[in-house]
């Protein structure tokens, strides 16, 4: 047993510390100072082993704080009307409930027991019992010291505030056994990743009993609460012979880990599955064009659904919301003051709205995935006439993709503007609409220029390059902190519609300059 | 025409893989490329193919005593695993690729002709690529690497997953097309290297070198490349 819980251990710690190594790795400017014999460098290692435990610490207790002082406590701050006491037992006792179901790990199918039972060949019943053992404990000792605080802030009794651990790894040890005796009955493994929908109905039920309930006025008077939860005790603790003499860990764990070994194997194969899908199998699709213009008009017309039905799908939203506003305006004249303010200083906001209308990022996907991974292999492809012309040809079609819902926008913002009492500044109009086109150039420009500079794939469609992805976070931020800019709209408006403008010339530059060298295939 | 690769070298961080190779190819041959897993084939036909960026050296074809620098266009790269754009249909695909080449290549058959001569059946020619078969897929980036006339043709083990029938005709058509130019074919299948090469060259050590057969019988030549090969130690 003890020799099982320290090969176990150090597994997960094995696979731990290697998991962090190679995030590090991953980090631009870090992998340039990591030796190139990361995963045998003492220092690093004992580095990463240090965070690995700190993790396994953390993750008994942090995981419980939260969840009692968001779920259970913060909640129950919510309502007013009943006594804290009993708001405290009862939403705790409908989350245990759930949590029993949703959280068992005897039932979770997680790389650390594939690892060991599958791939080490590990004794699956001594495995199990022995992990299952430590996770009950963590249960345990991880709740003890935030039921106990959280619950005499409620008013509860200490002797019950120090039960309800206990209570809690006793539902979780019934629902174990109750499921390993449904294996045995009728040979169905239970899987807490993916539940039948009576299961999820039943969990809706008692998340609407653990929150709805006290909305309406209804708790559970704490007597019962407690009764109910003390009741799980001895539930647990018969339950755990039962736990101990089942049969059939070996059986169980490798149905329900064989999902997982497939998982494993076809993750790269789905992708690419999925992003042929996204090709339009209608064969009265052709084209008369010659030559790029040919490739691109057949490939836009195959990716219609993912690039240009969407973008319809944003423009009558667009359309509608617009059309709401005028209507609500007309039938609600007291705020056409306020939302006249509003489009007056708000014109950051659109950015993060704009950043999350565009299309780029599906659109190089696309591109790359059903596109410029096979023919970036052929040499006449590489050439620095084809790279360019195709990514004019490319620029022309993304803008046209991200400039219908822009126009939509700019034109529908002038018009509320116009409709809400105006402005005494003509030229506020033409900016704002100028500047949402702007935005959409800018989306468009920057999406394809970083995909063909940074060209993030390996010919296996993996995604290869961290700067990339740091590139693509860093505009995230961006958007998002622009809502928090409040600006003349006028003033606003013209900085972005000058930013566009020469950002859209500087990456044209370098694209000219550099795409030919940088678009290929990672390797 | 030659094909001269001098002093070219490649590290992977400290890991050297190619170190130091110089080699001679020449017209007309089909050089089979034998190597341990590892060795560094595919490293190789990267930096051939101006795919990775090699550390130093140079490589340069020699046509009627004159030295020149290789260029993309000269070669043509066939991969283990196909890949053709999936959302075209074959068709499309050569024309699309005939109409970009117009120019380089001089095209003296319809597309239809082009496809019987691969053996793509009249079918198949209007199927999205995406629904081609493994072994169809390959016959596809063949025929556009063939059809640019490439000066060196690089196959990075093409023939390991076809199934029989095709794997034979595709063998005929590397016979036929040997004419010429200079190809080479990295393998880990000694007897399809023996069949189809007339040269075998190994790469060890991360360098090139070439197994002499003299009159060696065909066991006593392998035995020969296995104990060359054996010499690279672990791997």
């Amino acid at each position: 047993m003890n020799k099982t819980l320290q090969i176990s251990f150090s597994l997960k710690n094995t696979y731990l510390v290697n998991g962090i190594l190679y995030s590090l790795k991953q980090i631009p400017i870090v992998k340039k100072l990591l030796p190139e014999a990361l995963y045998k460098e003492r220092g690093l290692k004992i580095f990463a082993n240090v965070l690995s435990v700190l993790w396994e610490i953390l993750s008994i207790f942090i995981g419980k704080l939260l969840y009692l002082l968001t779920m259970v406590y913060g909640m129950g701050l919510l309502y007013r009307q009943v006594p804290g006491s009993y708001l405290f037992m009862h939403i705790l006792l409908f989350l245990t409930v759930i949590g029993a179901f949703s959280n068992t790990s005897l039932f979770n199918p997680s790389r650390d027991k594939y690892y060991a039972m599958i791939l080490m060949r590990m004794n699956a019943r001594e495995y199990t019992l022995v992990n299952y053992t430590y996770s009950i404990i963590k249960v345990i000792l991880g709740f003890a010291p935030f039921t106990l605080w959280f619950g005499v802030k409620r008013g509860l009794p200490v002797w019950l505030c120090l039960a309800i651990p206990f209570s809690i790894a006793g539902l979780k040890l019934t629902v174990a056994a109750a499921s390993l005796w449904d294996y045995e009955r009728r040979g169905f493994v239970y899987n807490e990743n993916s539940i039948s929908k009576y299961l999820w109905l039943l969990m809706a039920l008692l998340l609407g009993a653990a929150y709805g309930l006290p909305a309406a006025g209804i708790v559970l008077p704490h007597i019962v609460s407690a009764i109910l939860m003390l009741s799980f005790i001895p539930a647990g603790a018969v339950s755990i012979r039962k736990i101990i003499s089942f049969g059939y860990y070996r059986e169980i764990n490798r149905q329900m880990l064989s999902q997982m070994m497939n998982q494993m194997d076809t993750v790269i194969q789905n992708t690419r599955k999925a992003s042929e899908k996204t090709i339009s199998t209608d064969t009265s699709i052709s084209s008369n064009r010659k030559g790029y213009e040919y490739l691109n008009e057949l490939f836009i017309k195959r990716h219609h659904k993912i690039l240009w039905k969407s973008t319809q799908k944003i423009t009558l939203v667009c359309i509608c919301l617009i059309c709401g506003i005028l209507l609500i305006m007309y039938l609600a004249p007291g705020i056409n003051k306020k939302i006249n303010e509003l489009i007056l200083t708000w014109l950051p906001y659109f950015v993060f709205i704009m950043y999350a209308l565009n299309r780029g990022t599906g659109f190089t996907r696309a591109l790359f995935m059903n596109c410029d991974h096979s023919l970036l292999t052929y040499s006449f492809y590489k050439q620095s006439k084809s790279v360019l012309k195709l990514f004019q040809i490319r620029l022309r079609e993304i803008m046209k993709i991200n400039a219908v819902p822009a126009l939509i926008i700019g034109v529908g913002l002038a018009l509320v503007l116009y409709a809400s009492g105006g402005t005494d500044n003509p030229m506020n109009y033409v900016v704002i609409i100028v500047s949402i086109l702007c935005m959409s150039l800018f989306f468009s420009v920057h999406y394809l220029t970083i995909y063909y500079l940074l060209q993030p794939y390996n010919a296996g469609t993996e995604m290869k390059s961290g700067t990339y992805q740091l590139v693509m976070s860093a505009t995230y931020l961006v958007c998002y902190f622009m809502m928090k800019l409040h600006m003349q709209t006028l003033m606003f408006g013209m900085m972005t519609i000058v930013f566009c403008v020469l950002y859209s010339i500087a990456a044209c530059i370098l694209i000219y300059k550099l795409a030919p060298k940088t678009f290929k295939l990672r390797i | 025409m030659k094909f001269v690769i001098e002093h070219l070298t490649k590290h992977f961080e400290k890991k050297e893989v190619l170190h130091d190779i110089n080699f001679t190819f020449e017209e007309g041959k089909i050089y089979g490329l034998l190597g341990r897993n590892g060795a560094g084939k595919t490293t190789l036909f990267n930096c051939l193919n101006r795919d990775i960026k090699k550390d130093s050296g140079r490589f340069y074809l020699e046509l009627d005593g004159t030295l020149r620098e290789s260029v993309p266009e000269d070669i043509g790269y066939v991969l283990s695993t196909p890949t053709v754009p999936e959302f075209l249909t074959g068709r499309e695909f050569l024309k699309f690729f005939l109409e970009i080449n117009e120019r380089s290549v001089q095209s003296t058959k319809s597309i239809d002709e082009y496809f019987e001569y691969m053996k793509i059946a009249p079918d198949d020619r209007d199927k999205l690529l995406k629904d081609y078969s493994h072994g169809m897929k390959n016959k596809m980036q063949m025929l556009i690497n063939i059809i640019a006339q490439p000066n060196i043709l690089l196959l990075d083990e093409p023939l390991t997953s076809l199934d029989v029938v095709v794997a034979e005709e595709m063998k005929q058509l590397l016979r036929s097309l040997k004419r010429g130019r200079i190809t080479i074919f990295s393998t880990h299948i000694m007897d399809l290297a023996l069949d189809l090469c007339d040269e075998i060259v190994l790469l060890s050590h991360g360098e090139l070198e070439e197994v002499e057969k003299s009159d060696l019988d065909s066991h006593a030549f392998k035995e020969k490349i296995i104990a060359a090969l054996r010499e690279d130690g672990y791997e």
